[in-house]
């Protein structure tokens, strides 16, 4: 009772020093500390992917932190070796040659292909960058506060198990809400649909968000991890002096990372020589095998050819990929054309880039090119061949209208992303009325001041503040989410007890890889009224 | 490792015991089927028979679970190791490392966790910054001020920004950087004085106005008047999408119906005209003007955001192009592109070195910690950031016994007798002869008031590749209590033919014989024969044997020809890996002791039997891994 009056004496003059409240939880009775009062109202965010974890509190753009999960951060604690870097013992061992999947695996946290992934391992590195994002970074008690956790909207069922016990057991979080990737990202765009091109480490996911929705997912493993593992290649090729690339790569890991985050570029698409002048450039980066003193000279040409060749599928023809490895940009389109027109109307002109590749200067430009040639070529109909081509040509010479493909809807969208595609793709939607109607116009102008009319039909790119914000965002606005996890009932049933009858109302509308992710205040009491049950809901 | 062979780490025990959860059981239980079976899991394994199983200080998981033992705790309550993953830490109180004032509790999260005084890290190299004067002349203290770097020579000045006063240069600095985003004039005054400076700050969306120099933003910004009230930095923009978001939520949830909400009720011909409005409404609405009347009854949509005040980003289409003209630019270079660390902390936009703010110095905290088990405190520091001094700390090392090594230097007499252990001195610990006997003397030193019995295990081939083989000579033994420094003293005293231990040479290891013992420790020898490498398995040691030291060195230098031929032939994974050839040694150590049970009276009824009336049998038991050496390649 002393307690309670003293708090709140002290709570309620805002210059109160605030060493009172200090002592007050130096009582050992008192469990909670001085810090309790910010974090009821704040939860933590993170963002678990691959190779990182962004960690802070809602309601702010950024994250408070970026932790990795490198060899340096597995370290046994107490090895300091990490500090000896640049200096006489680290050069004095020399990089291994491994093989791209050897070199690369010790940075990432996980790999999809659970097969050989130490789950114990997984759970051990969260446990140890959790905590030190806590400890270094948000400098607040662990575990009090709600957690608001951003995953892959795909998630094999073990490794999810493996991310929520260690989170629940570790710590006292008093619940988990679950928040998808793609549809954080639209939410940062300021959207309610887009599609999402996410360059992440082990793969490239494009998802059609339709209303928070993910109605299309399409896959390509041409991301980041094979884009290091080239540029490793490249590298390693310059300092062998091979012509041909050999099977493993004998240059360090960071090196190669900080080289293609320093200097990896994207050509534009063929036809737009804008960069001509700078094509014969040399730049010097650090040479490979003592990066602290000497240099080497690369064409600024070749830096690009990493990108060109692992990004957009280069010197490949499109029969020797395979389903899992189409370039880019093919993924983006063929993304836009299993949607259903009105989304994919609504999605081209918002298609939003995150991810890791999205920083590479040049790749978002070149995606949205090509992607515009490859509608202006086929239009949306996927079906190809030389019989098709044959009969387009002979629609072709009977002149209709337009050159258009055969199973096209609206004809307005088709002469927009026609006539944008072909140039920049950066304009605004004008609403095209063919025909003068003085009635219309007048009612265009009274419906002009209240609604914005929708940009669709063209292809544009809208900037995200990435999926870390949009949950900041969203939990921020109080929004409660559909995967709302509690510590009692996971503790009790585990991945085991989420209800997957959830979604039945969806089944006739949607496949399987409907996402219901629906960041609404009423959703989550919206399963059955059944308040004991919870959900997984896409990650079911 | 790093740490200066030889060294001892402890494996909390924690590591054994995971936690309980239902769906791992199911999992546990389905995943030997997938494994490979060329590769089985050492950890399922370890999950069946948990004691069984030696522990291997190689596996990847074990680095998580090892700790120096002085940054262990100790539970006096549940009798049990703590590590930092069993504990759980409160914040008392949090401070700037730079300046040692403390924040209140209150303010630690406004100012971001950062200091809100005047300490600066270098963003170029994290080296703190100093607040210096341009203008020194005549020793009077005025004048634009900057923050410079004392290591690298980074100034604020490289980003164009100066101080009009030494103090409070975060505020001022976020005067500078962060643009308001409401009244338009402010920002019309900042995007002056960015262009007065030249800086082009973290706007990344800014980067292209500035580029092509500093001339060519000043049309660009005039063009578009309108512009100035445009959120550019991120912080803006996410200002604006989160008020544009409030207002949606708040237009939307007044007239009572679900903003987005055709989840459930596809029934309701409510939401059904809205999903059927969301493509024709425009159409519809026009051609039937009732539809406008209509519309204005309904609840409106929760919309996207559609300008850019609401946070609508678009790209400009010539941002890429300036990025890629700017990175082969000729002054820009690498070192004009920021690195990964430099960007860790940095807007995630800052790409160029130009683009780095100085960082303000994380708070640090001062944590009290508990027991996670039992809630007990285990570590209480003061309060005050200056003070360094603990109410309470529990360390693990004086509850268990330190365990120090040295090597065995043998007398050069014996070396007659004992060819293979011939080098007179100390053997080099970072490169160690494969095949080659080593003897060490591990001390263990107790810290307890009670005397303790150990015992010792180890497997007798260290697992992992390189198997080395390692013998306890006297696996068995005691060691004296913590008692008073002067009972050593008078003991000596009494017995003066202990003193004999100060010339080891006359001494040979024995097994089952303790080498030596003190007051409250004892020391056994250890003998160690390190393996040897994998792709050196071809390779004859034919200096074993030798006493010659010039034919050793010959030898190791075929060995290195012999491992880089080997490297270039065969698979990778046959090469060493990294840390492969580092002797480290796994011991189970046990350690029993009759502790006093008035220290804890109720616990002595709890958790054993007594043995007198007065005292506890008391056990803990935990790994160790010794790090000998390093094998020499």
């Amino acid at each position: 009772m002393s307690t309670l009056r003293h708090s709140q004496s002290a709570r309620s003059p805002p210059h109160t020093p605030q060493h009172q409240l200090r002592s007050n939880n130096n009582s050992f009775a008192s469990n909670s500390s001085g810090s309790t009062y910010r974090v009821e109202e704040d939860a933590i965010i993170f963002e678990l992917g691959a190779r990182w974890l962004r960690a802070g509190f809602e309601g702010e753009s950024e994250p408070k932190c970026i932790v990795g999960f490198g060899p340096e951060e597995s370290r046994r604690v107490g090895d300091y070796r990490g500090w000896l870097r640049g200096t006489a013992a680290e050069q004095e061992t020399p990089t291994q040659s491994a093989t791209p999947e050897d070199w690369t695996r010790p940075y990432e946290l996980w790999n999809m292909d659970l097969r050989d992934v130490d789950l114990g391992l997984v759970e051990d590195k969260i446990e140890r960058a959790v905590r030190e994002a806590y400890n270094k970074y948000l400098l607040t008690d662990a575990g009090l506060a709600r957690l608001v956790l951003v995953l892959p909207s795909v998630m094999p069922h073990p490794l999810l198990s493996s991310v929520l016990t260690t989170l629940f057991v570790r710590w006292r979080f008093p619940s988990i809400t679950l928040l998808n990737t793609p549809a954080m990202a639209t939410t940062a765009a300021g959207l309610r649909s887009a599609l999402v091109v996410d360059i992440g480490w082990a793969e490239t996911v494009v998802t059609g968000v339709y209303e928070y929705r993910e109605v299309a997912t399409k896959r390509t493993t041409r991301a980041m991890k094979a884009l290091i593992q080239e540029t490793g290649r490249l590298i390693t090729q310059i300092t062998d002096g091979k012509s041909q690339p050999g099977d493993t790569l004998s240059v360090d890991f960071e090196y190669c990372e900080e080289v293609a985050s320093r200097f990896l570029w994207c050509k534009p698409s063929q036809g737009q020589d804008t960069l001509a002048e700078i094509s014969d450039k040399t730049v010097s980066i650090p040479s490979p095998s003592d990066p602290g003193s000497s240099y080497i000279d690369l064409p600024f040409s070749k830096l690009t050819e990493p990108v060109e060749r692992v990004l957009f599928a280069r010197d490949m023809a499109d029969s020797d990929l395979d389903d899992e490895e189409k370039p880019l940009p093919l993924v983006v389109y063929n993304t836009l054309v299993s949607l259903l027109p009105d989304a994919r109307g609504i999605c081209m002109s918002r298609i939003v880039f995150m991810g890791g590749g999205a920083n590479i200067a040049g790749v978002r430009r070149r995606v949205l090119n090509e992607v515009g040639l490859l509608v202006k070529q086929y239009g949306w109909s996927p079906v190809r061949g030389k019989v098709i081509d044959r009969n387009i040509q002979k629609l072709h010479d009977l002149k209709l209208s337009h050159p258009a493909a055969p199973n096209y809807d609206t004809a307005r969208e088709h002469t927009d992303s026609d006539s944008s595609a072909s140039e920049d793709g950066y304009e605004t939607a004008d609403e095209p009325d063919t025909e003068i109607d003085p009635i219309e116009q007048k009612l265009q102008r009274v419906r002009d001041k209240e609604a914005v009319p929708i940009v669709q039909g063209i292809l544009r790119e809208v900037e995200t503040l990435g999926p870390w914000a949009g949950a900041s965002l969203v939990t921020n606005l109080k929004v409660r989410g559909v995967v709302e996890i509690e510590r009692e009932k996971y503790l009790q049933q585990g991945l085991a007890g989420a209800t997957r009858d959830w979604d039945h109302s969806h089944k006739d509308t949607k496949d399987s890889s409907a996402h219901s992710q629906i960041p609404d205040r009423r959703s989550g009491l919206r399963s059955g009224g059944d308040r004991s049950s919870w959900t997984l809901a896409g990650w079911g | 490792m790093s740490r200066p062979f030889p060294y001892a780490y402890i494996s909390c025990p924690c590591a054994n015991t995971p936690a309980p959860d239902p769906s791992r059981k199911r999992r546990s239980r389905e995943s030997p089927q997938k494994a490979s079976p060329e590769k089985p899991r050492p950890e399922l394994q370890l999950d069946d028979e948990e004691d069984e199983q030696t522990f291997d200080p190689r596996a990847p998981r074990s680095n998580f679970s090892l700790y120096p033992p002085e940054q262990l705790l100790y539970c006096e309550d549940c009798h049990q190791i703590k590590c930092p993953r069993c504990i759980t830490e409160e914040i008392l109180c949090w401070y700037c490392p730079n300046c040692l004032f403390e924040t209140p509790s209150s303010m630690v999260r406004s100012e971001g966790n950062r200091c809100a005084r005047n300490c600066f890290n270098c963003p170029a190299c994290t080296a703190p910054l100093s607040v210096t004067t341009l203008e020194n002349r005549g020793g009077d203290q005025s004048g634009p001020w900057v923050l410079s770097c004392g290591y690298c020579m980074w100034t604020t000045l490289d980003i164009g920004i100066k101080f009009d006063k030494p103090t409070n240069i975060r505020a001022q600095l976020a005067k500078m950087t962060t643009e308001p985003s409401m009244p338009a004039i402010h920002t019309r005054q900042v995007s002056k004085t960015f262009g007065d400076l030249k800086s082009p700050l973290s706007m990344y969306s800014s980067i292209d106005d500035q580029l092509p120099p500093v001339d060519g933003s000043r049309p660009d910004n005039e063009d578009q008047p309108s512009d100035t009230s445009i959120p550019r930095t991120r912080n803006a923009r996410f200002a604006a999408l989160k008020t544009f978001y409030k207002d949606q939520v708040a237009a939307t949830t007044t007239s009572g119906v679900d903003p987005g909400d055709f989840g459930a009720s596809f029934s309701s011909p409510n939401t059904l005209h809205r999903i059927m409005s969301i493509y024709t409404a425009t159409r519809i609405t026009a051609l039937y003007g009732n539809g406008n009347k209509k519309a204005r009854n309904r609840p409106p949509v929760m919309r996207e955001a559609v300008s850019a005040n609401e946070g609508l980003a678009l790209p400009k289409p010539s941002s890429e192009t300036a990025i890629i003209q700017r990175m082969a630019s000729d002054d820009c270079g690498w070192d004009g592109l920021a690195s990964l660390e430099q960007r860790a902390f940095q807007s995630p936009d800052a790409r160029f070195v130009e683009d780095l703010l100085p960082l303000p110095s994380l708070l640090r905290t001062k944590r009290s910690k508990r027991c996670k088990s039992c809630k007990h405190i285990l570590v209480k520091p003061e309060f005050k950031p200056s003070s360094t001094r603990y109410r309470i700390r529990l360390i693990a090392l004086s509850y268990i016994p330190l365990a120090t090594m040295r090597p065995l230097i043998l007398p050069p007499t014996t070396s007659a007798s004992l060819p293979s252990l011939s080098s007179a001195a100390a053997p080099n610990l970072d490169a160690l002869t494969p095949q080659r006997p080593i003897q060490l003397l591990l001390t263990l030193k107790n810290h307890m008031f009670d005397p303790v019995r150990i015992t010792l295990a180890t497997p007798s081939v260290t697992p992992g590749r390189v198997a080395s083989k390692v013998t306890i000579l006297c696996p068995q033994f005691d060691i004296g209590a913590n008692s008073d420094v002067w009972d050593e003293a008078l003991q000596s005293a009494t017995a003066p033919d202990r003193s004999s231990r100060t010339s080891p040479y006359e001494k040979v290891a024995e097994a089952g014989k303790v080498w030596d013992k003190g007051r409250n420790w004892t020391t056994v020898v250890l003998e160690v024969v390190p393996g040897s490498l994998p792709g050196l398995k071809l390779k004859a040691y034919k200096g074993v044997g030798d006493d010659d030291n010039d034919d050793d060195d010959d030898d190791s230098d075929e060995n290195e020809g012999a491992l880089d031929w080997s490297g270039k032939s065969k698979d990778p994974a046959q090469q060493i890996q990294p840390d492969e050839d580092v002797l480290d040694i796994p011991v189970f150590v046990r350690m029993e002791w009759n502790s006093d049970s008035q220290i804890d009276p109720e616990e002595g009824i709890g958790s054993g039997k007594g043995l007198g009336g007065d005292s506890v049998k008391r056990e803990l038991a935990y790994w160790m891994v010794l790090g000998v050496g390093r094998i020499e390649s």
